[in-house]
């Protein structure tokens, strides 16, 4: 009796162990997917919401986010598409075009400054193992792995090494790209399993745009939760400093950057430094000029405003007024340049010659435009001391 | 025959050549003493590839010698300084001087080089013989042509000019009638001789004009395939027979009786020839290019064959007569041609 | 020696007018010359009336600004376009003279090229900016550091040419060789190229271009020196350029030394083709296309009115194309590169089909 019983017992015990687990496994699956993706459905920070940048987007599903970047670069705009599969799950199918990236990434290579100031503001410096040059870099952390041997330098875009890069076998190697050569340069890479993300944060034409792609970052680490929250508090900031300076009808006249052999290469209205000086209360004389990049205008057609404008900003390789007498000698008949109101975004610049404005000044536009305020209108912000920018004696 | 003064031009031991060491090429191996006097007019003659060239160069110190030393006026040319150099040897080349677009009339100034200060101003003592130096050649009709739109014998006329411009005791001249028609090669070799005896000058012409030379040369230099160079009065090299082996070639001759080259051999029919005069020299021609041997009725041959044809030539109311005497018929004919078709 | 009976009078009496037409026509150059000077003042992307150009070269105006951009950017730019204009022509001239080859011009000796590995050597190959600070220890700063590179460059290549030219005997080999030295100089610049960041790449192709502008000061007083010493040589060797035209056999049969004529001949360009490179950046077709001009004008290859006549219309031509590159009205500027190319090609064909009719007749 016993045996027949037991033979029974054990199958329907074996039956019962193994349903149990089966069930427990996807339960415990379930409870590991919000802590894995950073969803909580409860916290309105948990997806990624963008409100300035228009390069990319995020859709988020079971299990795997779809990110969309769009490629502007050959003047058609087409989209990639990056498939940001969790780890642990398959690679959903329909998205035949997608890149895959396993997430979290943990490993990152990077080609720019920019790329350091991402991963920094998310909190991932220390993933980087590998960057286009190792030249320019502020981030303290990134500098002590670089000459701790920690960090490969795999060349820059166009020139990368792609053997280094594929022994590598970083989580996503992130690309500036160049309107030049499409996206068939990565094809060996891509080839080889390692996910080429463009970032083109740089086409953005607003400075919040540009900041909001530390999104596009956290999304690759789980992280949106910290990061939207950071966000969102410097964009109040900036907004809020935007307004301050709405308010004010004084609107001194500015110059931007240094001209070279007659040719004078100033923002346009459209552009990235064209909101900055909007937002900060600037009387920009081509704030209304059509284009989001730079106008090259003849060293002639510039001096009549740079012969009166108040403030001369972004004057390059310069570090004293001195240096900018000796490029050429009639700079000095500048208004600016007389009453000592030039002033040059070098402020947080290293030994090594590596300016900050260009790395953590990307993601913190808060700031730069803090002082950019301070400069043009001190008696908007008295307090605040310059981060980035110096003025020039 | 008034005593030959200092030489002109004097060689010792030359040399002429070019390269160094393993490669040295050298065409005249010489060692040439040569001399040559005011009032004299020199041609240097000798088959293609004999170095003619390079000797000529050589001399005019436009490349160094490889041995031996040149005496310019006493001076030794290795002493002198271009400049100096400048005023005592001319040249006339081969180098094409179409390309500089000059006038002729500065191309001919241009010969006052030596002698004009700094920036090339003419005095009046310039322009004087520049003058000269146009009539000499006569080219007063070309002077405001450009040099590229000459002919080729008035460009060489013009340069000519130049060098005569250039006022020197010695003149050198490069194949000057190169690319001539006949009329301006007679025209320039009988310029240059009476320029010779005209101004005493010293004058070298390195040139393939056999008949001309040997007619205005006042000594020739023979030079030789390997380098020997035979140097003399034209005439005593032509009857030396040294003319004949220099330019001996299979089948041609070089005929010492008339000066000429001869093309062809009397290898054929014996015919013998009497009369007086030009058409006596015309018709043995005439039946040389048909193939004939001709000989004078007296010679030898016609002893051995005194039955061969015979043609007679002479005179009747001013008008030439040819009788012809072949197998005892006799024919008369009044043109070389008719002769020549009789014969066939 | 026989007075000739001759009329080489009448060659001469043609001769004289011939003279006097040239006379003329160089009249002429000088005030189309004056006008064209005026021209470039008065044209600019800054709309300024005719009258106030005046006042300030001759009065005095109140207008700050204007007065700025006439007395700081106009002028300074007009008269670096007669040195250049100048400077370039000649060269050319010269050039074409020595090796006889009517397509030569200033850079064949490579001097250019040299004065581009220079300034490559400080845009490019200076690495990191650090190394760009360091250099400013030196003393040298700013522009005068493109300039001195430059200088540098050219006078390198200079003297590598004249002692290869030593061993030389021949011209044509001569030209070769220049050409070759320019060739190697463009390639060790494209390494450094490729290697470098697209802002430094950017910043040396800007250089490239050419620019009239941002010569002011001291350093035009500077390249209006380098230009008349080189011009004063130049015209000092008319003579000697005047025998070289039939070849060097000829000149040496008239008692030139080939070697010291050439030495004195790639100095002098050399001087006034690397000053101008050294300030204004590589500028190209004016001396190619500016000889046979003047050659075709005044009809003759005498060098003591194809010197004057190189300068004068060198100048022209170097200030019309400034006001072409100007874009008269608008904001922007053209490199002058281009519009000296685009100039001087079609007035070289031009020249050149015209001449072959003539020739034909």
């Amino acid at each position: 009796m016993l045996s027949k019983n037991s033979y029974i017992f054990r199958w329907a015990a074996a039956i019962f162990i193994g349903l149990f687990s089966v069930v427990s496994c996807r339960q415990s699956g379930k409870k590991e997917e919000p802590a894995a993706a950073g969803v909580s459905t409860d916290s309105a920070y948990a997806k990624t919401r963008l409100r300035y940048a228009h390069g990319f987007s995020i859709e988020y599903y079971d299990h795997f986010k779809l990110a969309k970047v769009l490629n502007r670069l050959t003047g058609s705009t087409d989209t990639l598409e990056y498939l940001l599969v969790q780890e642990g799950y398959p690679v959903p199918a329909g998205y035949p075009k997608a890149q895959v990236i396993h997430i979290p990434v943990k490993t990152i290579v990077g080609m720019s400054s920019m790329h350091i100031a991402l991963a920094d503001f998310v909190g991932v410096a220390d993933r980087i193992t590998g960057l286009g040059s190792l030249d320019y870099i502020s981030s303290p952390e990134i500098r002590k792995k670089v000459k701790a041997g920690k960090i490969t330098q795999v060349g820059l875009d166009g020139n990368m090494n792609n053997e280094q890069l594929i022994s590598m076998h970083p989580g996503v190697l992130i690309a500036m790209g160049n309107p030049d050569a499409g996206f068939g340069r990565y094809k060996t890479l891509t080839d080889a399993g390692i996910p080429v993300l463009l970032n083109t944060e740089w086409l953005e034409t607003t400075p919040l745009g540009r900041a909001e792609w530390v999104k596009l970052m956290a999304a690759l680490v789980n992280k949106e939760e910290v990061v939207n929250k950071k966000f969102d508090s410097i964009a109040r900031v900036y907004n809020e400093l935007a307004q301050l300076c709405s308010k004010t009808t004084d609107r001194p006249g500015v110059i931007i950057g240094m001209p070279f052999k007659g040719n004078w290469y100033t923002p346009a209205g459209g552009s990235y430094m064209g909101q900055f000086l909007r937002d900060a209360g600037a009387g920009y004389k081509w704030a209304d000029s059509k284009g989001t990049g730079s106008l090259t205008l003849n060293f002639e057609a510039v001096v009549p405003e740079a012969l009166q404008a108040a403030y001369w900003l972004n004057v390059g390789y310069v570090d004293s007024k001195k240096d900018i007498a000796d490029k050429d000698v009639r700079y000095v008949s500048f208004r600016s340049f007389k009453t000592d109101k030039v002033y040059n975004n070098n402020l947080r610049t290293n030994e090594q010659g590596s300016n900050d404005y260009w790395e953590s000044g990307g993601v913190n536009p808060q700031l730069v435009l803090a002082d950019m305020i301070r400069i043009l209108h001190p008696d908007l912000l008295p307090d605040h001391q310059l981060v980035y920018y110096k003025q020039l004696k | 025959m008034m005593n030959n003064p200092l030489p002109l031009l004097r060689t010792i031991g030359l040399e002429a050549g070019y390269g160094r060491g393993r490669k040295k090429v050298s065409p005249v191996p010489g060692p040439l003493d040569l001399a040559l006097h005011a009032g004299q007019l020199v041609c240097l003659l000798g088959p293609n590839g004999s170095g003619k060239s390079t000797l000529l160069r050589t001399l005019a110190g436009l490349q160094p010698a490889l041995k031996g030393s040149i005496e310019i006026t006493g001076a030794g040319a290795g002493k002198l300084k271009p400049a100096q150099l400048a005023r005592k040897i001319s040249l006339v080349l081969t180098d094409p001087v179409r390309y500089s677009n000059l006038e002729v009339w500065s191309l001919v100034a241009l010969g006052r080089y030596p002698y004009t200060g700094w920036m090339g101003k003419l005095s009046d003592a310039d322009k004087a013989i520049v003058a000269w130096a146009i009539g000499a050649t006569g080219i007063e009709a070309l002077l405001n042509r450009k040099i590229a739109t000459l002919s080729d014998g008035e460009s060489q006329k013009v340069m000519l000019a130049r060098a005569l411009a250039q006022d020197t005791p010695l003149m050198m001249l490069d194949e000057p009638t190169a690319h001539l028609d006949l009329p301006s090669r007679i025209q320039l070799m009988q310029l240059l001789h009476q320029l010779v005896k005209r101004t005493n000058k010293g004058v070298l012409i390195s040139t393939h004009e056999l008949d001309l030379a040997l007619q205005v040369a006042d000594e020739v230099w023979l030079l030789q395939a390997g380098g020997q160079l035979s140097k003399g009065a034209p005439e005593d090299l032509v009857l030396n027979g040294i003319f004949e082996t220099v330019f001996d070639k299979e089948g041609i001759l070089f005929d010492k009786t008339t000066g000429t080259f001869n093309m062809h051999q009397g290898s054929g029919k014996k015919i013998t020839l009497t009369g007086e005069g030009a058409p006596v020299f015309w018709t043995k021609r005439a039946l040389m290019r048909q193939g004939f041997t001709v000989a004078p009725p007296s010679s030898p041959l016609n002893e051995q064959q005194p039955t061969a044809d015979h043609v007679r030539i002479s005179e009747k109311d001013g008008r030439t007569i040819w009788v012809l005497e072949q197998d005892g018929k006799t024919g008369q004919y009044d043109s070389v041609e008719s002769l020549l078709d009789a014969l066939k | 020696m026989e007075a000739t009976q001759l009329s080489p009078s009448a060659g001469i009496i043609q001769y004289a007018t011939d003279k006097r037409k040239k006379a003329l026509i160089l009249a002429g150059l000088c005030l189309l010359l004056l006008i064209v000077f005026l021209l470039d003042i008065i044209i600019g992307s800054v709309r300024i009336p005719l009258r106030e150009v005046f006042k300030v070269i001759f009065s005095h105006t109140e207008n700050d600004t204007w007065r700025y951009i006439v007395e700081k950017i106009r002028i300074p730019k007009a008269a670096t376009a007669v040195l250049a204009g100048c400077g370039l022509s000649v060269g050319g001239l010269q050039m074409q003279t020595l090796f006889r080859n009517p397509l030569a011009d200033p850079s064949v000796l490579g001097v250019t090229a040299g004065a581009s590995l220079g300034v490559a050597m400080i845009m490019l190959a200076g690495g990191s900016i650090a190394t760009l600070y360091t250099i400013k220890e030196l003393g040298i700063s700013g522009s005068w550091l493109i300039i001195v590179a430059a200088c540098m460059g050219a006078a390198a290549i200079m003297l590598l040419v004249m002692s290869i030219s030593g061993t030389i005997k021949d011209n044509v080999m001569m030209l070769i060789i220049g050409i070759m030295i320019g060739t190697i100089t463009l390639s060790v610049i494209s390494i450094w190229q490729y290697f470098s960041s697209p802002e430094l790449i950017k910043d040396y192709l800007l250089w490239t271009f050419g620019s009239l502008d941002g010569v002011t000061g001291s350093q035009l007083y500077l390249l209006m020196l380098a230009v008349a010493i080189g011009l004063i040589i130049s015209f000092l060797s008319s003579k000697l350029l005047d025998a070289l035209l039939l070849g060097e056999n000829y000149a040496r049969s008239m008692g030139l030394t080939a070697k010291r004529a050439r030495i004195i001949i790639i100095c002098s360009t050399s001087l006034l083709a690397g000053s101008i490179t050294a300030f204004c950046g590589p500028i190209g077709f004016i001396g190619i296309a500016v000889p046979h001009i003047v050659r075709s004008l005044f009809n003759t290859s005498n060098h003591r009115i194809l010197i004057p006549g190189c300068c004068l219309i060198g100048t022209i031509l170097m200030l019309l194309c400034d006001m072409i590159a100007q874009l008269p009205g608008s904001q922007t500027v053209l490199p002058i590169n281009i519009i000296t190319a685009l100039v001087g090609a079609p007035v070289v064909i031009w020249v050149v089909l015209h001449r072959n009719t003539i020739s034909r007749q």
